[in-house]
């Protein structure tokens, strides 16, 4: 375990890591084909999306090492943007005035607010849905960063941030619905085509966003960008001696991130057909970030497939008669167990024994006459 | 001919402590530099000041005829300033060709690197390089499985491939083999001329290698400056630091 992931950047192992994205996501597409169930398909779609935003952390966290306790705030963001959006679409059933939303009505609210007007185009939202999370990760990753707040500060501010925001959305009920959220929302349609939550369209549109956003995410991370992404995890000051605008590079990070969670949110709404505070709430933040260190932070793959087999744990788990009131422990414990003998992660010890089997596979070569030491890979030696 | 690289009357104080005093220092294109001095003289808090990484409480630094003294740090290190630190820093998770990689900084805005692949096409270049500094076999291996010595070299490799235009070099030869201090000896006398370098070492049979003029600091300021021969008969100089370490003259 002393070997971190990223430090396996051969060519060979580059396309290796193409090939094992490449294999996953093909699986993932081809789970309708075995699951007839459209009600088990939208839970599917749904840990697909806790997947991706589990996914977005890595990015940051894990290659950038600015640890946001604040992801939620970018999904919330997306997943109202797009349910606002969907509010509209629907065909008023309690309103009194034309199209207003229902909530708004029992509120007293006259006419549509301002910032909803442009909602009533299905683009603009989708745009909005990854625009206003990005440039709220700017203007916050501006003032962190341009301030130098490192460290234990960055995930504090993060976290107050989330905090702050969940509290203005519970509190501002007549525009946003309150602690009720956004309900009763039209279906999704685009270019004619309407997304049903419970069917295998939306889990398919959820698949592709997903494959699109890691495969986007892995090209940053191969790129010389991405390089000294990490290079600033490991230690930032250095950097800067050689010319990079450190606070830049983290702002770039961290707004990608903010980009994939906004789209995650986004389809969160469409899957679970509603918006609420909870989608931006601490604990589902917190729960993003263990989903990421049980897959282990540094690999986009793991982090996402941390949070599908967690996320499934935890559904799976709090509705058996038998864990209904210790799920929590034990998704605690397992937590605390892959933290303290797993620092990578599930996919640390995933790469570890690849290496472990790569380096007998190469003792067993009567090729090579030279022994071979354990925990090393054999294609470290020329 | 007037100074490429000028410190005029700089003041640092640490807590009340003044470790740099009134320090002035002029350096033309070109030139190598050392720079002896007793422990705790502010040699390495000169080369900070330089680099940006420590502020001057007063006074200037010019280069190349612009003031650093107010600039970021990754803006001096664009106006063509590189630093090789006391204690080795490199970038521990990283593994040797991505060390290297990084130290390639030609390009340094995002959006330039964004759409680079991580591994540039410098790549026999950088080969050369790890070559050169006997970390060839190491290429992969993270720099935190390098060995002290190793570690250094890689260093040094670093600078070398960012390739700025003024080098700084704080004691590089520390814990070095007789050997390898040759061979950093013989890298210093190989920059001169194309580079300006200063170099701050304790060794001075390294220093008498590649010095053509040698300044003195003790206490925050200039204590001396001229040939190693100059330095080595000047009384205060003997007094305070050669003495000190038994190599007067010699
Ligand atoms: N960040 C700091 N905070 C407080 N004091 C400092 C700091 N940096 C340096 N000093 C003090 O300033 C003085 C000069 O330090 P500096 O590191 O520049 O000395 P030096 O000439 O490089 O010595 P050496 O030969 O031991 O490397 C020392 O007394 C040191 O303790
Ligand atoms: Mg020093």
């Amino acid at each position: 375990m002393t070997r971190p992931i990223s430090a396996l950047r051969g060519a060979g192992e580059a396309r290796l890591q193409f090939a094992l994205y490449a294999a996953v996501c093909l699986a993932i597409f081809l789970v309708p084909l075995a699951v007839g169930d459209d009600f088990l398909l939208n839970r599917y779609a749904r840990y697909l999306v806790l997947g991706m935003v589990a996914m977005a952390l890595s990015l940051s966290w894990g290659y950038a090492g600015i640890l946001n306790l604040g992801q939620a705030l970018s999904f919330g963001l997306g997943s109202y943007c797009m349910a606002m959006a969907l509010k509209l679409g629907t065909v008023p059933v309690h309103t009194g005035s034309d199209g207003l939303p229902d909530f708004m009505v029992w509120n007293n609210v006259e006419t549509l607010p301002w910032f909803w007007v442009p909602f009533h185009s299905t683009a603009f939202a989708i745009l909005a849905g990854i625009a206003v999370p990005v440039l709220v990760a700017c203007v916050l990753g501006w003032f962190i960063f341009r301030g130098r707040v490192t460290g234990v500060f960055v995930a504090i501010i993060t976290l107050a941030t989330l905090v702050v925001a969940n509290l203005l959305i519970i509190d501002r009920q007549p525009y946003t619905g309150g602690f009720n959220g956004i309900t009763d929302l039209a279906q999704l349609s685009l270019f004619g085509f309407t997304f049903d939550a419970y069917s295998k369209s939306t889990y398919y549109l959820v698949a592709a966003c997903l494959t699109v956003s890691l495969f986007a995410c892995l090209a940053l991370t191969r790129s010389k960008a991405g390089l000294i992404l990490q290079a600033i995890r490991d230690d930032e000051r250095r950097v800067r001696f050689f010319g990079y605008d450190v606070a830049a590079y983290k702002m770039l990070a961290l707004a990608v991130s903010a980009a994939v969670a906004g789209l995650a949110g986004m389809l969160y709404t469409v899957v679970m057909e509603f918006a609420s505070p909870t989608f931006l709430d601490v604990s589902l933040s917190l729960s993003i970030v263990i989903w990421c260190a049980v897959g282990g932070r540094q690999s986009l793959l793991g982090a996402m497939l941390g949070a599908i087999l967690i996320a499934g744990m935890q559904g799976a788990l709090s509705e058996s008669e038998a864990f209904l009131d210790t799920w929590m422990l034990v998704m605690g414990a397992i937590f605390v167990t892959v933290v303290l003998v797993l620092p990578n992660g599930l996919a640390g010890l995933v790469s570890a024994g690849a290496h472990r089997l790569a380096a007998m596979l190469a003792s067993r070569d009567p090729r090579r006459g030279e022994t071979v030491h354990l925990g090393k890979p054999a294609e470290d030696r020329p | 001919m007037s100074a490429h690289l000028q410190l005029s009357d700089i003041r640092v104080s640490f807590n009340g402590f003044l470790a740099v005093n009134g320090l002035n220092l002029s350096i033309s294109k070109g030139e190598l530099r050392c720079l002896i001095g007793p422990n705790g003289a502010g040699k390495t808090t000169a080369l900070d000041l330089i680099c940006g990484k420590t502020r001057a409480d007063s006074g200037s630094v010019r280069y190349a005829g612009r003031e650093l003294s107010h600039m970021e740090e990754h803006l001096i290190a664009r106006a063509g300033v590189g630093r090789k630190f006391q204690v080795p820093s490199v970038f521990r998770q990283l593994s040797v060709r991505d060390n290297l990689e990084v130290a390639m900084c030609r390009h340094t805005g995002v959006f330039a690197t964004l759409l680079r692949p991580a591994r540039g096409r410098g790549g026999e270049g950088l080969e050369t390089l790890a070559e050169f500094v006997g970390l060839a076999d190491a290429l992969e291996e993270p720099a935190a499985n390098l060995s002290h010595g190793q570690t250094q070299w890689l260093e040094i490799a670093l600078l070398l491939a960012q390739d700025s235009e003024l080098i700084l070099l704080d004691e590089p030869t520390a814990g070095m083999t007789q050997q390898e201090t040759v061979k950093t000896a013989d890298i210093c006398n190989r920059l001169k001329g194309k580079h300006t370098i200063v170099v701050v070492e304790h060794d001075m049979g390294f220093v008498r290698e590649i010095g053509d003029v040698i300044s003195v600091m003790h206490q925050g300021q200039l204590l001396a400056e001229g040939t190693v021969r100059e330095v080595s008969q000047h009384e205060k100089v003997r007094e305070v630091y050669l003495g000190s370490m038994g190599i007067g003259g010699a």
